[in-house]
């Protein structure tokens, strides 16, 4: 900052000794301004952004529990505990990481299979797409610890949801528990609640996909006589593919990272039953007390960056050898 | 294109038939896109309903439309339980974080993309390279920093780290507003003698309007919601943000339902009047930064 009020001077003063072509002080006047105006941005990213993730990567090396002076330097032994080594944390890793993991297929598969449909139909409901485009929005807008705590109301032993099966006649299908309380039921619960709130983007940037298609590809499909299933299945489908693409990769990050809905709605239960890697990472780090378990913490959310890139180029990848 | 086949012929029964069959695909259409209209809706159908029923009846379960509605528990919930002070706390929070936002990537994303500065290209990918560190690995190193700073449990430690979270989404949607100005009108200020501060705040930030609602619209929304770093990050009562002030509902031992949902409601009501008034911006910065 210092240095950069110190340049100002010759500009404002109307040319230093090195300025002779007014070319040459236009440019380095532009070239201030820029700096100045990002400088804001760049600070706040450097204290914010830079600092904290060396600081969580260094200390991903280290056992401490937060309270003492000096961290202990262990090296790989979190990474080494957290995958394999160590008795308690390790089994829990691997238990959590499994309910990652159906999460990380359900999720995703889920969320495609309901928005590409939907953006398919409501695509060709002209009339009432604005009013309806807007209320399949408010999941989004509203996604957070209210919505959750309305569903979990309405998943409970006498709640909305087994009551409205009692009323289809479907009462066998009810939980008497709690659709939460059900070691078997509350993990497939919380995905469907997730892809409920996923559902809305992913079927928004179908839906301008589908904008997007030449009216005359479709209806040279048409003339070759395919039908509506067969379109959408042969044409749209593949020509949709990019989208489909970021509709994966978004989720995927979310259900790897993502873990509001399981703090907020289960907290892990019953059980441990919807622990999952996100969740253990926040348990490690803040549920801990006087445990030195903040390096393991560290440790387990760069597990989870790693894991995250690896799948967003295996994603590139895939599209790029299909384009 | 088709035109060239049209002919006048006189209405078949083919003709009659293919128009049923086209009124019944149109009536199926529209009741599967109803009825996912009233999945998307449905906890908020019961928030509502619980929000106007009374103690007892909410224990009883039930009808979605309450047998004696009232106004006396959201304004019981209101008033004892503070949620006058989560609701200033949380406007509070939004503005800043909002104000700040649109201010810091606004500069940030004229110098992108109007001004030619050594290390731009490096800065600007650095910028979105933040996208990929998942939240959970930062936020013990933010308290950690905070507490240092002395700014733990303050609202101005939570304003920092919500706008730096906003950056790469805000740096892309500002710098690609400001691209598609036509770069006449800024040689004409320039010969004018106006200066970079003066081109920027009286030719690009009024051309640039949508995409400043966006961006304060994608920003604020999350902000509101917010709810993990807030809960981490605060400790007194009388810093709380609804959110958090909503958590305190539910920790009693035996959470009255229609008081949290009552509470629930006044969390949601502000976004979803936001969203619902400026829901076109919304929708059209969604895609755009999803797109970019």
């Amino acid at each position: 900052m210092t240095t950069a009020v110190r340049t100002t001077v010759p500009d404002t003063a109307g040319g230093g000794a090195g300025d002779t072509s007014p070319r040459r002080r236009a440019r380095r006047y532009e070239a201030l301004s820029g700096y100045l105006f990002v400088a804001p941005a760049v600070v706040l990213f450097l204290v914010m952004g830079v600092y904290t993730v060396g600081y969580g990567f260094a200390l991903s090396f280290a056992t401490w529990n937060g309270f003492t002076p000096d961290w202990t330097w262990v090296g790989l032994d979190n990474y080494a505990d957290l995958l394999w080594r160590d008795p308690i944390y390790a089994p829990r890793v691997r238990h959590a990481a499994l309910n990652t993991l159906w999460v990380m297929v359900a999720v995703p598969t889920l969320t495609v299979a309901v928005s590409f449909p939907l953006a398919v139909l409501l695509n060709q409901a002209k009339r009432m797409q604005s009013v309806l485009r807007s209320v399949y929005f408010v999941p989004y807008v509203t996604t957070g610890i209210a919505v959750f705590f309305a569903w979990q109301y309405i998943l409970q032993p006498d709640g909305a949801i087994n009551t409205l099966l009692d009323g289809l006649g479907l009462g066998s299908l009810a939980q008497p528990q709690g659709w939460l309380g059900n070691p078997h039921t509350a993990l497939p619960t919380i995905i469907v609640v997730t892809v409920w709130s996923s559902v809305p983007v992913s079927m928004l940037l179908y839906l301008t996909g589908l904008q997007g298609i030449d009216r005359s590809v479709l209806e040279a499909a048409q003339l070759d006589g395919a039908g509506w299933w067969r379109t959408n299945a042969s044409v749209v489908w593949p020509l949709l593919r990019p989208i489909t693409a970021i509709v994966v990769l978004l989720n995927l990050r979310e259900s790897l990272q993502g873990f509001q809905t399981f703090l907020v709605m289960t907290n892990g239960g019953p059980g441990d039953h919807t622990n999952v890697l996100g969740l253990e990472a926040y348990r490690l780090a803040f549920l801990k007390n006087l445990s030195p378990t903040l390096g393991l913490s560290s440790a387990l959310g760069w597990i989870l960056f790693a894991v995250a890139l690896i799948l967003a180029l295996i994603n590139l990848r895939a599209l790029r050898s299909k384009t | 294109m088709t035109s060239i086949s049209v002919k006048a012929r006189p209405v078949t029964p083919d003709d009659a038939r293919a128009r049923r069959r086209r009124l019944i695909a149109r009536t199926v259409v529209g009741v599967l896109l109803g009825l996912y209209g009233l999945v998307s809706v449905y906890p908020f159908l019961w928030m509502v309903s619980a929000a106007f029923k009374d103690q007892v009846e909410v224990v009883r379960g039930g009808h979605l439309i309450p047998q004696n509605p009232t106004f006396d528990t959201l304004v019981d919930t209101w008033n004892k339980l503070h949620f006058f002070d989560f609701f200033m706390n949380s406007l509070l929070v939004t503005v800043y974080t909002v104000v700040l936002t649109v201010v810091v990537y606004s500069a940030a994303g004229y110098a992108f993309a109007v001004l030619r500065f050594p290390g731009r290209g490096a800065l600007q990918k650095l910028f979105v390279s933040l996208l990929f560190v998942p939240g959970v690995t930062v936020m013990l190193p933010i308290v950690m920093l905070e507490n240092k700073l002395g700014i733990l449990g303050t609202h101005f430690g939570l304003v920092l780290p919500f706008v730096n979270g906003g950056a790469p989404l805000s740096i892309l949607l500002m710098t690609g507003a400001f691209l598609a100005v036509p770069s006449e009108l800024r040689d004409s200020a320039r010969v004018d003698g106006a200066s970079e501060l003066r081109i920027f705040t009286g030719v690009y930030l009024p051309l640039a309007r949508p995409a400043l609602i966006t961006v304060a619209l994608l920003t604020a929304i999350p902000t509101w919601n917010e709810y993990l770093l807030t809960r981490v990050s605060l400790n007194d009562p009388s810093t709380f943000t609804l959110p958090l002030g909503l958590q305190t509902l539910s920790s009693e031992s035996v959470p009255h339902y229609n008081n949290l949902m009552a509470g629930a409601l006044i969390v949601v009501i502000p976004v979803i009047v936001l969203f619902l008034s400026l829901q076109r911006y919304f929708v059209n910065g969604l895609v755009g930064a999803v797109k970019g």
